[in-house]
């Protein structure tokens, strides 16, 4: 059962025609969302946290329509969120930022210090729970913004660039919290990085100038690279630029 | 068990730690201790400044103080607005408008209230009630400047506005005066309070309904 559904959804930026009459529908698992800047991708993860709102389109999460008010307060409570850039309060500590996001999603005051103690653990900044924010690196800021978009255990989670900034170590061990996040929750992961998708991802969906280009697992997508020969150093790299140069071909966007 | 800055509260690792309420965390995003430090530092200022007027003798030599004081407690309350996680703050399963204007007329009212003592008596010209329209009028404009331009520069407007006032209204007179010289009125100038008062109140709505234009990658 889809979790996650939009249907005819266009969204504008001034001029641009950023999502085209796109249609999507998304289950429990790690969902792959790839393309080249300018693609869509943070137009897309916008409109499904809630925080833009779509030209035309309905956007359906966990059953309810998110232009409806009724159902939007339940949407959000079960809803994680990572910004490309999401900004925090200089004077937080990185516990009293997460503390405040699950303030924001009005988790029961109760519940909060454990579950800040444990969304911080689970990106592996424990023993820094207590540093002042600005003191942190990129890649613990990062990973601040990852605690706080799992703070609430979220039954959707919508990470834009999650791994930006995040050292080869802490990828890996980041793939495993995906992997781990996605036996229960769907998650959608906006990423440039493929060998992110291989690892991680359940589904990938590549959008080109605001529609889809390609839909499938990571494992068909590696396989198209390897029987398309196109340019990359890895098959997934190769099929990622073989199913947008299809996508690209005369002809063939209205045949998507 | 609880304490001044939140409550105590033993974790599922059982260790004891101390977490901030949710509202006090959402005071601390906002900057508001400093900017009541700010306005409390901005009231004695004006206190200051206006025992050196000699203004038993003339209360319109009270006009800077009435005039610039409310300038500068709007510039700190505008300032205040600015959200630095405004992108996740805009998922906030709670309505952001009660806090909004909340934080606006608090502390606008705050503003008043600490800076009219500076100017007591001659209510009728250059008095209390004068800091109290100016201060409503500065952070009406100041509110809907955040909304259009974000909270950082929201200050300018109104700086440019009161100070091109002050020095271009010195000879004007009449019911138009009233009206686009509101900040150098007397405070019983009935046209003065209204404009001040629309201001206010277009700048509280504007604010509570859309929050300050975010600043950053996605202004």
């Amino acid at each position: 059962m889809s979790s996650l559904r939009v249907t005819g959804l266009r969204v504008r930026h001034r001029k641009t025609l950023a999502l085209d009459s796109l249609d999507l529908a998304l289950g429990t698992g790690v969902h792959g969302l790839l393309g080249p800047n300018g693609a869509g991708k943070t137009s897309l993860i916008r409109v499904l946290a809630t925080v833009a709102r779509p030209d035309a389109g309905r956007v359906e999460l966990l059953g309810e329509d998110t232009a409806a008010h009724r159902g939007l307060a339940g949407v959000r409570r079960r809803l994680g969120y990572l910004p490309q850039d999401f900004g925090y309060y200089p004077g937080f500590t990185v516990r009293e930022f997460v503390a405040y996001v699950a303030w924001l999603k009005e988790m029961p005051a109760a519940d909060v210090p454990a579950a800040v103690e444990r969304a911080v653990a689970r990106v592996g900044l424990a023993d820094r729970i207590d540093a002042k924010v600005r003191t942190l690196s990129g890649g613990m800021v990062r990973r601040v913004g990852i605690a706080q978009a799992i703070v609430n255990d979220p039954a959707v989670l919508l990470l834009d660039e999650p791994t930006a900034g995040l050292d080869p170590e802490q990828r890996v061990e980041f793939r495993g919290l995906l992997r781990e996040l996605g036996a229960t929750a769907t998650v959608v992961v906006s990423t440039h990085l493929v060998e992110d998708v291989a690892a991680a991802c359940t589904e990938v969906t590549l959008l080109d100038a605001g529609r889809i280009a390609y839909r499938g697992t990571p494992q068909a997508l590696s396989l198209l690279g390897e029987t398309s020969g196109g340019p990359g150093d890895h098959p997934i790299e190769r099929g990622y630029t073989a199913a947008l140069r299809a996508h690209r071909a005369p002809g063939a966007r209205e045949a998507v | 068990m609880r304490t001044t800055h939140g409550r105590t509260v033993r974790t599922t690792h059982g260790r004891t730690v101390r977490t901030a309420h949710g509202p006090l965390l959402y005071a601390r995003s906002r900057a508001l201790p400093l900017t009541l430090a700010a306005l409390a530092g901005t009231a004695l200022f004006a206190v200051w400044a206006a025992g050196r007027l000699d203004a038993y003798l003339d209360p319109g030599r009270r006009v800077p103080i009435v005039a610039l004081a409310p300038l500068l407690a709007s510039a700190v309350i505008g300032t205040s607005l600015y959200s630095a996680s405004d992108e996740l703050d805009r998922t906030a399963v709670r309505p952001w408008w009660p806090r909004r204007l909340g934080q606006l007329t608090a502390l606008a009212a705050l503003a008043a209230a600490l800076v009219a003592p500076a100017v007591l008596g001659h209510a009728e010209t250059f008095g209390a009630p004068a800091v109290v329209r100016n201060t409503l009028g500065c952070t009406g404009i100041t509110a809907a400047a955040a909304v259009l331009l974000g909270a950082r520069l929201s200050w300018l407007p109104a700086f440019a506005y009161v100070t091109a006032v002050y020095l271009g209204s010195a000879t004007a007179h009449g019911r138009a005066a009233a009206v686009w010289a509101w900040p150098m009125q007397p405070g019983a100038q009935r046209g003065a309070w209204a404009v001040a008062v629309a201001a206010f109140a277009v700048g509280a709505v504007l604010y509570a309904v859309r929050g300050a234009r975010p600043e950053g990658s996605r202004a």
